[in-house]
């Protein structure tokens, strides 16, 4: 199955998403959850993108929103527009679920 | 052209996940396909006709006029709307009001469905 999960928060879900298993897998990170591409706690990255095998994309429109640029985001992770969503969830994903 | 089916079940007023909604059909419309909305929870909010558009709050109904003139079909749950006090005669033209089964009845024949889950 191809699966996107949206992240929507900075809330830690992990629970749920550490047992998410797809054979293809991108998460995309939008409203608060663009926090996970662009902050670091303690030096380290969230750990939502240390999920073996995802591809990340982070909504530009909420990054820029909450007054981060490109610049900030982390290098794993695509800066996406809501129509390459629409593509993503259209081309390339079968299913979709949001956490 | 596909078919995306939206169900969304957000906050109150300002929703992040109200607004990302619309954004989304937006796109989706912009790129050819036939867009549905299923409005529940909160998200009722929209069933309501004649709301002020405040400067500093998110104001949807301009644009979700504008989406269905392009044909996305909008229902609210007619239940959470009744809980709330929103009456067959507050919703705003070409919004429809239906039960659950609609919603249910879309998800089986859609294309692709994004259910958006409470802030």
């Amino acid at each position: 199955m191809k699966l996107a999960v949206f992240l929507s928060d900075m809330r830690r879900t992990e629970d749920t998403y550490e047992r998410l298993k797809a054979d293809k897998l991108g998460v995309i990170l939008v409203e608060n959850g663009i926090y996970h591409a662009v902050i670091k706690e303690g030096g380290k990255e969230s750990p939502v993108l240390s999920k073996a095998g995802a591809t990340f994309y982070v909504l530009a429109d909420d990054v820029e929103t909450r007054g981060f640029t490109a610049a900030n985001v982390n290098p794993k992770v695509k800066l996406v527009n809501y129509g390459d969503i629409v593509d993503l969830i259209m081309n390339e994903y079968e299913k979709t679920a949001w956490l | 052209m596909a078919e995306l089916t939206l169900g969304v079940f957000p906050s109150l007023v300002g929703s992040m996940s109200l607004d990302f909604s619309f954004k989304l059909a937006e796109a989706a419309i912009a790129k050819g396909h036939k867009v549905n909305m299923w409005l529940s929870g909160n998200a009722v909010m929209m069933a309501k006709k004649g709301q002020k558009a405040f400067k500093d709050y998110s104001h949807l109904e301009k644009r979700m006029k504008e989406l269905m003139s392009k044909g996305m079909e909008i229902t609210v749950c007619e239940a959470c709307a009744e809980a709330r006090g929103y009456h067959k005669e507050d919703v705003p033209e070409g919004m429809k009001r239906a039960s659950m089964d609609w919603y249910l009845a879309k998800t089986v024949k859609t294309d692709r469905l994004l259910h958006i889950g409470g802030e």
